[in-house]
């Protein structure tokens, strides 16, 4: 440790114009920080979560198919531990059920992932949904 | 005779020079140790080995070199006369965090040898980064004055510039913030907290920034003088030193890769959460460093 008894620091009286800029310049950025929190705390109604499923591609790999998908939470609150279920349907019947949990899906954000069927999802109409979430 | 003598005198400055060394590197051991045990049992840090941008680990990885680099000049373990000495020493604790982080996670067990290279290395070089700042700190902090005669107390406390007194902020916030940014937590307490909770969280880590520097009468606290409205240290040192903690705290959440894909708000959120303890880090580091 320095010596223990150290001498408690004056501040200058005559600061260098620097130190009026910096100080300045982050009283703009923090208060337009507070403005936009501020802003957000005055306007916004948290609304329940609203998914959007769409896949956005299909492989062949070994064993199986993957169905890689991106999941968008249209409302401003966030949604965890939400499922995915992929079915794929011939005609009234599912052929193939799979599930995937996602940790957090943020308010007004998109994440992604993907489901892997033993099915040719090519052979048959794949449905992708949300079935459930947890507030984090 | 006077030969015998000459001799004698130069083995014992040998040995005191090989004593000091080694008593050196072992603080920088203590320091490494101190700053990124959390780091090193952290869970987050073992995936981020494997999971984490090769981009954004080498750009960790240079950034921390003149990191060091300037924490060797304004707060190095011994007076240094140059930048070759500073960059001598910056090596230095950049190796014995490489060495610290290797050994304890080989200890733990989460350095196996099948593991692929990059695997291993990645997961040393997440850790190294943290703990070669703890090594640089650590051979300062841990430093009694009086056990090495080649250093003079008097001038190893450079007078504090400005924009130092900032960059010991940044050293500070980036203490305390890069233990947690890599948790899942932070994002948590994100999703937890409304634009509410936000904003007291804004004004309380500049109140207790102010407050741990300026009116709480610590050792090593800054006060102004009589004539010198409260506000100016404000305005000069605070709010700069909260911009500082928010920047440190967005740079550490996008270096972990916390951030990916999330939307404005969120991102606010959780810069806002990190910027808390980041915020006392910075205080703190005024008082200490």
């Amino acid at each position: 440790m320095s010596p223990s008894h150290r001498p408690r620091h004056t501040e200058a009286d005559d600061p260098h114009w620097m130190e009026w800029l910096t100080g300045l310049v982050s009283a703009a950025l923090i208060a337009t920080l507070i403005g936009y929190v501020g802003w957000n705390a005055l306007t916004e109604q948290m609304e329940p979560p609203k998914f959007a499923i769409e896949a956005t591609g299909m492989e062949r790999m070994t064993g199986g198919y993957r169905i890689t998908f991106d999941i968008e939470n249209r409302a401003n609150s966030t949604a965890a531990a939400v499922v995915v279920r992929g079915e794929l349907l011939r005609g009234e019947e599912s052929v193939e059920t799979v599930d995937v949990t996602f940790d957090y899906v943020p308010g007004e954000s998109q994440s992604s992932g993907a489901i892997l069927f033993t099915t040719d999802p090519g052979s048959a109409q794949l449905t992708l949904r949300a079935i459930g979430y947890t507030d984090p | 005779m006077w030969e015998f003598a000459a001799r004698g005198r130069d083995l014992v400055q040998r040995r005191r020079a090989r004593t000091a060394f080694l008593a050196g590197m072992g603080r920088g051991l203590a320091g490494a140790l101190l700053f990124a045990l959390p780091m090193l049992m952290t869970m987050e840090m073992w995936q981020l080995g494997f999971h984490i941008d090769r981009e954004k680990l080498l750009l960790l990885l240079v950034i921390n070199l003149p990191l060091l680099l300037i924490l060797s000049h304004h707060i190095g373990f011994e007076e240094t006369f140059g930048w070759r000495e500073d960059l001598r020493d910056a090596i230095v604790a950049y190796g014995i965090g490489i060495a610290a982080s290797g050994l304890i996670l080989a200890l733990f067990g989460v350095l196996k040898m099948e593991m692929p290279m990059s695997e291993l290395l990645g997961k040393i070089a997440v850790q190294a980064v943290p703990a070669s700042i703890g090594a640089m700190l650590g051979r300062s902090q841990l430093t009694r004055d009086e056990d090495e005669e080649c250093e003079n107390p008097e001038l190893r406390k450079r007078p504090a510039t400005y924009f130092g007194e900032l960059f010991l902020m940044a050293v500070g916030a980036l203490f305390l913030s890069l233990n947690v940014a890599p948790t899942e937590e932070m994002i948590l307490l994100s999703y937890k907290m409304t634009a509410w909770h936000a904003l007291t969280a804004i004004a309380l880590s500049i109140a207790l920034m102010h407050g741990f520097v300026y009116a709480v009468s610590f050792e090593g606290g800054h006060e102004l003088s009589p004539e010198t409205p409260w506000w100016h240290a404000l305005i000069r040192f605070t709010l700069p030193g909260y911009v500082i903690a928010l920047s440190i705290s967005l740079f550490c959440l996008w270096i972990f890769e916390q951030v990916d894909g999330t939307a404005l708000t969120p991102l606010v959120f959780a810069v806002i959460v990190l910027a808390f303890p980041a915020a006392i880090g910075a205080a703190a580091a005024r008082l200490i460093l």
